[in-house]
């Protein structure tokens, strides 16, 4: 059970001199988990991701990255294990190159020169990056550089993996390219952790929904359940992305949430009512 | 010590280093660089002890490398001066807010382009130090230690200038448009939103330390 | 009357040999709401540094046809942050840094400054540091920054990028809003689902061209699904296999079912 668990916070409080920013929040993500935390600009998820990285500790409570307690780790020790993607990623790209740029993890963590290679081979082939490896980061655009800072990520080969707002500024193509390299990197049995204000593309990619609002841990449940609920995210600050949307007001059988299944019962439904 | 009028904390800025050079050392540069050290924590310590920190820290390398060249009390005597510039700089940015330079250069009768300048001089430490971290904070948590062995720093400092300097080039671009856009430029003169006021005192006091500086010149080449 | 009027205008960044737009001809008149469309890197971007002045005069580069404006641009970057004038310790004063420049008379400054931070819902925010925002909050003082310099053409990059959902919605509001009011306003976004309810004009562009100009239900031709363009409602629609012509929004389609 212990070697399953991924994340875990219990009962967590942090503040920003006296300003609270989190107070008794306690969650666990398991290995290959995929989840999104929501909630409003100021809810808290930054907090998180500052937490989870090791950037900051918590005030009360623990933060464990598996059986690592981060009370006692600095940043740099919790990359073994946690890959992140902060909002801007201009300030992420350090090298002449995107190639070199997503080696520099795993370079970082002192990984032999082939490795290192396999690694950025890797992450680049996994989001497609391999037409822009050679050009400097700052020649692409902003959201080439932020896919460019997730690869990064992935060369870390994190069990867990922490985002915040990957798709902000990426247009569809991409946004289905980035879900792609998630699902994959969870299939292999990474947790994902995902801070974002894009509930369609959490409703594609991720199963599981936390939300915060105002510091405190408002819900936790299954995503198809929260994004079908129009009452229940509208406190929250949150609404149904179309698909959910479309779902309820069909009244589709399931309730699907992604586009794929719903396309699948749309066109059952249209097929049955054509028949009939 | 805010309270006084940006021209006057300029003014102080730039008299202290040129007393420390114009009086004889090392009492002038002792005077000067104790002065210009107080004036630092006289508002409020706390605050004022971390200009203290930043001054002597940015004044060591100085006095290492003077000692390395010089006699000892050349080393005093140019350190005194030299630690006297960049206490005098450490306490004019945290004295003085850039914005109220700016309205005061603007009510003035200054182009707004070269308030600016002068202002954007003025908070490009905060602005690159607040940078720096950030980008400090994206290596560790891609595995980069900043700590340890002397050569695990300097590489981390290696792996920091690039990036610093890039990302600053780079935004300078968009600072660029964002200014335009936002009426700088315009060719029309600026409403100063709240001049700080600028009492006769104050003017006259400007005065004498420009002529209080003359008058070492003159005394110095006597 | 137009406030915007682009006539058959290339433009080349410095030092690049294909121009990064061609031959767009647009108008936008007073109380127009012109919404660019494309993939990224289509030319949106420049396309509104064009029409706020700034390129080539800032940008450098080279421009042929011709660019006419008939008012005031304002523009909103994508990136808040970076707009930040940097002389200000206040946001009142962080709004108030544009209209100042222009030299207006106090009393009309804080008109126009109070007026646009209650538009912009943060007027608890008038007297924090700006360096202390959010990424949502910053974009909203960027936003109320170029409003309270009362541009007649408001020129908006992914002015939702930052925002959460209820965010959104308020700016998408504030923009129908500014059109009731008569000003024109041209913007790219990649948020497509929410142009139907907002846009009267669709443009979408491809490698620096225009390739199709109409009304909002162009986001529910197949063209346009296919290139990643449509909104969700239309683009799901196709993918069921249901005839075209597809909805545009949940609203349409919980009408075509019926």
């Amino acid at each position: 059970m212990a070697l399953s668990r991924a994340l875990a916070f219990d009962g967590v409080a942090f503040s920003y001199g006296n300003v609270a920013a989190l107070s008794d929040v306690s969650f666990e993500v398991a290995a290959g988990e995929r989840v999104a935390l929501l909630g409003r600009n100021g809810a808290g998820k930054s907090t998180i991701v500052r937490l989870v990285t090791g950037l900051v500790h918590p005030d009360a409570g623990s933060v464990w990255i598996g059986d690592w307690d981060t009370a006692d780790l600095a940043p740099e020790d919790l990359a073994r294990r946690v890959g992140s993607v902060f909002q801007h990623a201009d300030q992420q790209l350090f090298a002449r190159t995107l190639r070199e740029d997503v080696g520099f993890g795993p370079r970082a963590l002192g990984f032999p020169a082939r490795e290192v290679r396999r690694r950025t081979d890797e992450a680049l082939d996994a989001l497609d990056l391999h037409a822009h490896a050679e050009q400097h980061p700052y020649d692409l655009s902003p959201a080439l550089r932020k896919v460019g800072a997730l690869a990064g990520a992935l060369a870390l080969e994190p069990s867990l993996l922490v985002l915040d707002e990957p798709t902000a500024g990426l247009d569809r193509a991409w946004r289905a390219r980035v879900a792609d390299a998630l699902r994959e990197h969870a299939e292999r049995g990474a947790a994902l952790l995902v801070v974002t204000h894009d509930l369609a593309f959490a409703a594609e990619t991720l199963e599981r929904g936390i939300v915060l609002d105002r510091g405190r841990l408002a819900c936790d449940e299954p995503l198809e359940r929260l994004l079908t609920s129009a009452e229940r995210l509208k406190p929250l600050g949150l609404v149904p992305p179309p698909i959910a949307a479309l779902s309820v007001a069909l009244d589709l059988p399931g309730r699907p949430v992604r586009e794929r299944d719903a396309a699948h019962t749309l066109a059952r439904v249209a097929g049955g009512r054509s028949a009939s | 010590m805010s309270a006084l009028h940006p021209f006057s904390l300029l003014a102080i800025a730039a008299a202290l280093p040129a007393f420390a050079w114009i009086l004889p050392a090392p009492g002038g540069g002792l005077a000067t660089a104790t002065l210009a050290l107080v004036l630092a924590l006289v508002p409020d310590v706390r605050a004022g002890a971390r200009v203290v920190r930043v001054a002597v820290l940015t004044a060591a390398p100085f006095w290492l490398f003077l000692l390395l060249l010089h006699d000892l009390p050349t080393t005093v005597a140019m350190g005194l001066r030299i630690t006297t510039m960049v206490a005098s700089f450490a306490w004019l940015v945290a004295a003085l807010p850039p914005d109220r330079l700016v309205e005061a250069m603007v009510a003035r009768g200054w182009s707004l382009t070269l308030a600016y300048l002068f202002a954007a001089t003025l908070s490009a430490v905060p602005v690159l130090k607040a940078r720096a971290r950030r980008i400090v904070e994206a290596q560790r948590c891609r595995g980069l230690s900043p700590r340890g062995s002397v050569a695990n720093r300097l590489r981390a400092l290696r792996a920091l200038a690039l990036p610093l300097v890039l990302s600053a080039l780079h935004e300078v671009d968009e600072r660029a448009l964002a200014l335009e856009t936002r009426g700088m430029g315009s060719g029309v003169h600026r409403t100063p939103l709240a001049a700080p006021p600028d009492r006769p005192l104050e003017r006259a006091a400007r005065w004498a330390l420009l002529l209080l500086c003359l008058a070492a010149v003159i005394w110095r080449l006597a | 009357m137009r406030t915007l009027g682009l006539d058959d205008v290339t433009f080349w960044y410095p030092a690049t040999a294909n121009p990064a737009l061609e031959n767009i001809t647009l108008d936008v008149g007073p109380g127009d709401i012109v919404a660019l469309v494309g993939r990224g890197g289509a030319g949106a971007s420049t396309l509104l540094l064009v029409a706020a002045g700034l390129a080539p005069r800032v940008t450098g580069g080279r421009l042929a046809g011709t660019v006419s404006r008939g008012a005031r641009a304002g523009i909103v970057l994508p990136t808040p942050w970076t707009q930040l004038s940097g002389m200000a310790f206040t946001v009142w004063d962080e709004v108030a840094f544009g209209p100042a420049n222009l030299g207006w008379p106090g009393h009309a400054i804080t008109r126009h400054v109070d007026h646009a931070l209650e538009r912009l819902e943060i007027v608890p925010l008038a007297s924090r540091d700006p360096a202390t925002l959010s990424g949502g909050e910053l974009q909203r003082v960027i936003i109320a920054g170029i409003l309270a310099m009362d541009p007649d053409l408001v020129l908006l990059d992914e002015p939702t990028a930052e925002l959460d959902p209820e965010g959104a919605r308020a700016v998408w509001r504030l923009v129908r809003s500014l059109a009731g009011e008569g000003k024109a306003v041209l913007l790219a976004t990649s948020d497509v689902d929410a142009l139907p309810d907002v846009a009267d004009r669709i443009v979408w562009l491809e490698q620096g061209s225009v390739r199709a100009m109409g009304e909002p239900s162009l986001l529910a031709e197949d063209a346009l699904c296919e290139a990643g363009l449509g909104t969700t409602v239309a683009d799901l629609w196709r993918a069921a296999a249901l005839p075209a012509p597809y909805p545009l929004t949940v609203v349409d389609a919980v009408q075509r079912w019926r």
